[in-house]
């Protein structure tokens, strides 16, 4: 199932004569000056609403801009269009921004700045995102190699920039690590400057009343008890009033595209662990889905239950967690967190049994999955299942009538499906606010095409209809597991063909897309042939749905502020990556 | 002047009352952690010691030998002053509550209470208004935007429970016929005034929860939006000292509740029959129940936001609280 490229692209050149400069694949390859009228057309004339995905891969001796638009028009759902953009200059490479046709490019036009040093002109806060302002170099390039990791001579050099001062002024300056912090030349922490790219984040002085006064800023992260890890939102207040919000990722940055590049196919696996930790489960599905496509692999039915199973308790574990999670930042002192702590403990003891990990579980295979399960082991998998059904009820006892609770949710963080499409916020999040949007049944993979669930929504997507849509979402994946249960077959194998320690990819490029517990997790896969990726980009839906924070808390207090931010439910491994 | 009567007995009394809210204080922490984990279906602390009955000590030693941090920042005679009052003001609360009927003591007659002073209510009501000082103070000093809105939100959350706690002691007042908390207590000799002030009670009991940080109401501490609150530049033994005024101030208030609300020592129908030091031991018993219902709201509800808070304080329980002194100033006049 796919889309017809051959109709978009006459109708694009009817609109635009000479609009699609070539077709590579399935993917079109538009004019890049005339792109954001071409971007608009798609969007108010073709019903391309929904853009997901932006992202670049270096071909030496061009860039290429990647987008993927999916319409949320029933008829129009599923397979979306993939474009891209072609930037032959590498020194001054520049390309209109669309994000103000779909705000959802902002973070990830920043993030291809970052990555690949592409100009988006027009676009509104175009800043470093994930690496430090001071990076010198574009990481994501070819040309370009890591300093200590990808030197050609051993001994690796040291980065600081005084190899004539070689002798520790401090301690910071006497630990061997600090040989892989690279720093700009010149630099010199005392009077660095940011320059005038980056204005800064605390506004000094505005004027409230006729009064000239300085608004208080509150740095809240990136060490908080409340922002999930090292996410920081520089928040600025008027009494306990949200009036602005910033979001600042990266601490957590560690370049896992780059690594991935370097890792083989099958190495890659594990790695996906590493994003969203708390369902690492998942991330390995999408992971596993991407690369099959490419290759045109099929699954041996015995391993698509076990992928299925896997993965929907990975997402009940998920909905739990972040309701517990949100009741936590509400005050709840930790109960019904903890609660939902004993459910995942269940789970992760069938996730360790089958995988021999209990959270980097690296239990995905290309082409089928890693282990199989004994007939005992099902057995123990159908009563956790009842058991969670059960522990599903409990928490809505305890939780959904709370008085409380409903003052606190009702109204907070409201948002109309509409806006958040085109903020790119996928999920629950986007579902609660009344789209049924589900990529297990929009553009089905692996084998949901066969289960009997309903996509729930609720209408407001305040954060309580959040926590109600994940209440529901917990069900539904429950009523999946059961149908899996019963019918996955007895026997069987569980990898197509041998399980190949090496893969070789064959040339090409794909966008592939999973419905993750937190939203749409994609995964942009270059392939050269080779034992490696080309190019491997992680569409990461935390940071993506991050991008309607502000909008959805400005007017909030700062109570309300957190809260919101919990029930986007994000995680700092996959925001930074 | 009478040396035994006059200095040493309230001296003993005093130390002992003192050390054993210190104790409380401290085992509070603990039974909070103990209570919290059987709720989470967890253990609690069970290393130091049996059921980790050692655990406050362990914690108050590690509190103790940490290094002594003030930051730059901060206005340092207030900062450092300011755990101090929040401690003291709790501590001196305690004097004007009798734990215990008048009894014959190695061949003396002594008053289980610190003070008797007849203004006891009036005392109580300002030495407890006095300990947010440490709380608007602390968070002033440390010249930090989280404890500064800390600060604010102790400061305002104060006021307006002062006046409802105000009020519906008023009440109890207006039944007793005395501000003396051993007359009040005294009063209660058929009936607590639970019976005949079930609104009232219900008012107090919020207003104290309110009074004392405690859950749902620990808004000037929000963990999860304002780190700590007032308390986020504080550490080591300054922090325990904040840490075990909180819970120190627990004790006492319940105690307060027990006194004014559930009859003190007093038991309506045993009474005549049981030893006068069995008093103490059910004065202990009511107050250990209200610290329970505290972990168990702690453990149960979340937090209310503090807009809605103050909303709920102002246009609900201060007109409510008016009411039930209306009517019982009603009741008393006209009954």
């Amino acid at each position: 199932m796919a889309i017809d490229l051959g109709a978009v692209e006459a109708q694009l050149s009817t609109a635009f004569p000479g609009a699609v400069v070539e077709r590579e694949g399935d993917w079109l390859v538009l004019d890049r000056d005339r792109l954001p009228s071409i971007a608009t057309y798609l969007r108010d004339e073709m019903g391309f609403d929904f853009l997901t995905h932006v992202s670049a891969s270096d071909y030496a001796d061009h860039l290429d801009v990647v987008y993927n638009v999916y319409s949320t028009r029933p008829e129009l759902q599923g397979p979306g269009l993939s474009f891209k953009v072609r930037v032959p200059d590498r020194v001054d490479a520049r390309v209109p921004t669309v994000t103000t046709i779909w705000k959802s490019a902002n973070f990830q036009e920043r993030e291809v700045w970052d990555m690949f040093g592409i100009h988006f002109d027009g676009h509104p806060d175009l800043r470093r995102i994930l690496l430090w302002e001071g990076f010198e170099g574009h990481p994501l390039r070819k040309d370009w190699h890591e300093p200590y990791y990808e030197e050609d001579n051993k001994p690796f050099g040291s980065r600081w920039p005084y190899p004539e001062n070689p002798r520790p002024r401090s301690a910071e300056q006497r630990v061997h690590w600090r040989a892989n912090v690279q720093y700009p030349q010149g630099f010199d922490p005392e009077d660095w400057d940011l320059g005038a790219d980056y204005p800064p984040l605390f506004a000094p002085k505005v004027e409230i009343n006729g009064i000239d006064t300085e608004p208080v800023y509150l740095n809240v992260g990136p060490h908080h008890p409340s922002t999930h890890g090292v996410f920081r939102m520089v928040v600025g207040l008027q009494g306990e009033t949200v009036t602005n919000l910033t979001p600042v990722v990266g601490h957590l940055h560690r370049n896992h595209e780059k690594i991935g590049e370097r890792n083989l196919w099958n190495g890659n696996i594990p790695y996906t662990d590493r994003l969203d930790y708390i369902s690492p489960m998942y991330n390995e599905f999408a992971y596993v889905v991407a690369v099959e496509r490419m290759l045109g692999k099929e699954v041996p039915e015995r391993a698509e239950y076990l992928r299925v199973i896997m993965g929907e308790l990975a997402r009940v574990v998920n909905h739990l967690l972040t309701i517990g999670f949100q009741f936590n930042e509400l005050g709840a002192m930790m109960t019904p967190m903890i609660y939902a702590f004993t459910e995942r403990e269940h789970v992760l003891d069938l996730f360790e049994e089958a995988s021999g990990a209990r959270m980097m579980h690296n239990y995905y295979r290309i082409g089928g999955v890693y282990g199989d399960v004994s007939d005992e082991w099902l057995a123990r998998c159908r009563k956790v299942v009842s058991r969670l059904d059960r522990k599903i009820d409990e928490f809505e006892t305890l939780l959904t009538d709370n008085e409380i609770f409903i003052s606190r949710s009702r109204g907070v963080g409201a948002m109309s499906w509409q806006e958040m499409v085109n903020y790119g916020v996928t999920g629950p999040v986007l579902r609660s606010a009344g789209l049924s949007y589900d990529i297990r049944r929009v553009e089905p993979y692996s084998i949901y095409e066969s289960f009997d669930f309903e996509v729930p929504t609720y209408e407001t997507g305040d954060v309580y209809d959040r926590y109600r849509q994940r209440i529901a979402e917990a069900r539904q994946s429950i009523k999946i597991l059961k149908q899996a249960l019963n019918r996955i077959p007895a026997t069987g194998a569980i990898m197509d063909g041998k399980n190949a320690w090496n893969v070789k990819v064959p040339d090409g490029e794909l966008y592939s897309r999973v419905e993750h517990p937190k939203g749409e997790l994609g995964f942009y896969l270059v392939s050269d042939g080779g034992t490696n990726p080309y190019r491997y980009h992680v569409r990461s839906e935390c940071l993506i749905n991050l991008a309607a924070l502000e909008a959805m808390s400005v007017g909030h207090l700062l109570a309300d502020a957190i809260v919101i931010l919990g029930s986007i439910d994000i995680t700092l491994g996959e925001v930074d990556r | 002047m009478d040396w035994v009567a006059d200095f040493w007995i309230p001296l003993i009394k005093a130390v002992v009352v003192v050390l054993v809210l210190l104790l409380g204080g401290a085992y509070m922490t603990w039974g909070e952690r103990k209570i919290c984990a059987r709720f989470q279906v967890r253990y609690g602390p069970n290393r130091a010691g049996p059921f980790g009955i050692l655990q406050p000590l362990a914690d108050a030693v590690k509190a103790i030998f940490k290094e002594e941090i003030v930051p730059n920042h901060v206005d340092k005679i207030i900062y450092v002053m300011a755990p101090g009052i929040s401690f003291a003001a709790v501590l001196i609360t305690f004097a004007v509550i009798p734990f215990g009927p008048e009894v014959d003591l190695f061949g003396q007659r002594v008053g289980l209470w610190v003070g008797d002073i007849e203004v006891g209510l009036l005392f109580l009501l300002a030495i407890a208004a006095l300990g947010s000082y440490g709380i608007v103070l602390g968070g002033w000093s440390s010249n930090n935007k989280y404890s500064l809105l800390g600060a604010l939100r102790a400061a305002a959350q104060m006021i307006s429970y002062e006046l409802i706690l105000g009020i519906s002691l008023l009440a109890v007042v207006l039944l007793a016929g005395s501000l003396n908390l051993r007359e009040i207590v005294d009063f209660q000799g058929t009936w607590p005034l639970l019976v005949l002030q079930p609104l009232g009670f219900l008012i107090f009991l919020i207003a104290i929860l309110a009074e004392s940080n405690r859950s749902p109401f620990d808004l000037p501490e929000t963990e999860n939006e304002l780190v700590s609150g007032f308390m986020t530049e504080y550490g080591g033994i300054k922090f325990a000292l904040y840490f075990i005024a909180e819970y120190t101030a627990m004790v006492v208030n319940s105690a307060i509740v027990v006194t004014i609300f559930l009859g003190g020592w007093k038991w309506p129908a045993l009474i005549s029959d049981l030893h006068p030091l069995a008093g103490v031991g059910l004065f202990l018993a009511k107050v250990l129940f209200v610290l329970f219902l505290y972990v168990w709201i702690r453990a149960s509800i979340p937090r209310v936001r503090f807009d809605k808070f103050m909303r709920f304080s102002w246009k609900f329980m201060l007109p409510l609280a008016f009411v039930n002194l209306l009517a019982t100033a009603a009741v008393v006049a006209f009954l």
